[in-house]
Order: C-alpha cells, then sequence, then structure tokens
C-alpha cells in the first residue's frame, strides 16, 4: 500500500479573505491523485466550511487532510472558545458568527450541517474554553 | 448557453472574460456562502451580491464558471485578480437578483 498523504495548514484566524485556500489546495491535490469526482466535491465542501468556522469562530487552528487508499481524513482542530451545545450548532441555521462576518455571507448556520452531510464518518469533541476537533472521513469506494 | 451569450443577453459589464465559450445550463443565486456551498450544482452560474473576495474561493470550489454581480455590485481588485487567476467570468448587472434570474430563466437556464 502507498504511504497516505498529509496535507497540514495552520489557519490564521479572523482572516476571512485568505480562507478558502487551504480547501482548494486539498481539492486539487485530490483531483491530482486521480480520486474520483464526486470524493473531491465532498471533500471541498467539508474543507472550506472546516477552515471557515476556523477563521471564523475559533482565532485559527490546523486543519489536516490525510489520503489513504480508501479514504479521506479531515480534521480541523483549534484552541478556540469550543462549542457549548454542539446539537444545537448542529442545528441549520443556527449561528454565533459576528455581525461582519454576517454581513459578508458567513454564518449561514450551514456550517456544521454541510459537513456532516457531505461525512461518511462526522465526529466533533469540543469543550468550552479549550477548543475543537473536528473529524470528518470519506470512503471512497460508496 | 455560452457564457458570452449569457452576458450579452443580461447586457452585463464583463469584469472578468473567464472562459466565454464554456457552456453553462444551471444558475444559482443567494447572498449567504455556505448556503450556495451546500446547494449549488457543480459548473453553475452563480447571481450575488456579495462583492468580496471569498466569493471567488466558493466559485473555485464549487466549479462555478460565472459570478453575476447584481443590483450594480463591482468585483474590487482583489476579487477581480482572483477570478482572472482562475478563469471565472465576473459579470457586472445593474438588474436585482430577482429580475436577472428571471431574465435567465426566459433564457432556458434551469435553477
Amino acid at each position: 500500500m502507498a504511504a497516505p498523504v498529509c496535507l497540514e495548514y495552520r489557519i490564521e484566524g479572523n482572516n476571512f479573505m485568505t480562507a478558502g485556500t487551504a480547501s482548494n489546495n486539498i481539492k486539487n491535490t485530490l483531483k491530482m491523485l486521480g480520486i474520483q469526482s464526486e470524493v473531491c466535491r465532498r471533500a471541498a465542501v467539508i474543507a472550506y466550511e472546516a477552515e471557515i468556522n476556523l477563521v471564523i469562530h475559533a482565532n485559527g487552528g490546523i486543519l489536516k487532510a490525510v489520503i489513504s487508499e480508501d479514504r479521506l481524513e479531515i480534521t480541523a482542530k483549534d484552541e478556540g472558545p469550543g462549542i457549548p451545545d454542539i446539537e444545537q450548532a448542529m442545528t441549520e441555521g443556527y449561528t454565533t458568527a459576528s455581525n461582519q462576518a454576517r454581513e459578508m455571507g458567513f454564518g449561514a448556520g450551514m456550517g456544521l450541517p454541510n459537513i456532516k452531510r457531505n461525512s461518511d464518518l462526522f465526529e466533533i469533541e469540543s469543550t468550552p474554553g479549550e477548543g475543537t476537533m473536528l473529524k470528518s472521513t470519506v470512503f471512497f469506494n460508496k | 448557453m455560452k457564457i458570452k451569450e449569457i452576458c450579452e443577453k443580461l447586457n452585463a459589464e464583463v469584469q472578468v472574460a473567464g472562459d466565454p465559450e464554456r457552456e453553462v445550463t444551471q444558475a444559482v443565486a443567494g447572498d449567504l456562502l455556505s448556503f450556495i456551498m451546500g446547494t449549488a450544482a457543480e459548473g453553475s452560474a452563480w447571481v450575488t451580491i456579495q462583492a468580496h473576495l471569498n466569493v471567488a474561493a466558493v466559485a473555485v470550489l464549487k466549479d462555478m464558471p460565472l459570478i453575476i454581480l447584481a443590483s450594480g455590485r463591482k468585483a474590487p481588485r482583489d476579487l477581480e485578480e482572483r477570478c482572472t487567476a482562475e478563469n471565472i467570468c465576473v459579470a457586472c448587472v445593474a438588474e436585482s437578483i430577482f429580475r436577472t434570474c428571471s431574465r435567465l430563466s426566459e433564457l432556458g437556464i434551469e435553477g
């Protein structure tokens, strides 16, 4: 089996303008590796939403993508404020984004639901005051 | 319909030419980036009043070759440059999103 491809990005907090660069890089890498386009499409949504969450909510963090033979794993880890009520955060339309972010069209309250919808496996753990760890897996042969 | 024909029919001011010969059959409208991320079909035209750099990030990730900025919005220089680099057409129209979508529908573009 070929060694997994690991991509890791440090995402800057509150920099709305460069947000999306890491996700685009992940999508392009998947395409270059010849991964099927349906997976690339889903991965783009997952990576973008996770990246935006790091920018607008967490004051930055680490976005990581590991591409192995049968799956893609995307993790987003931050030391931000954490999510007190994950169920509420998973509700479509619920957002805690700032007015500035919302005026730019961020904070639709669809980020986490979009990630979950496009994942085969989805995990999120958060401790208020300590940070959040999100892990999304997409299998290639589904 | 080809991108250049859509731009002509909409009387749009083309700010970035992109790929004028590319065919577009579908469009999506909205200003919430995650909504577009979650619902737009790849290859769609996108009608919005959001005119900032991150619009290009969404268009690139969803492979959208045409951004139509409605209600007289114009792309700032950074958005223009990014769309030029990514070969995405940016077309500006004076009309509202509603009116623009109505025109696109008349042209046979599906929503």
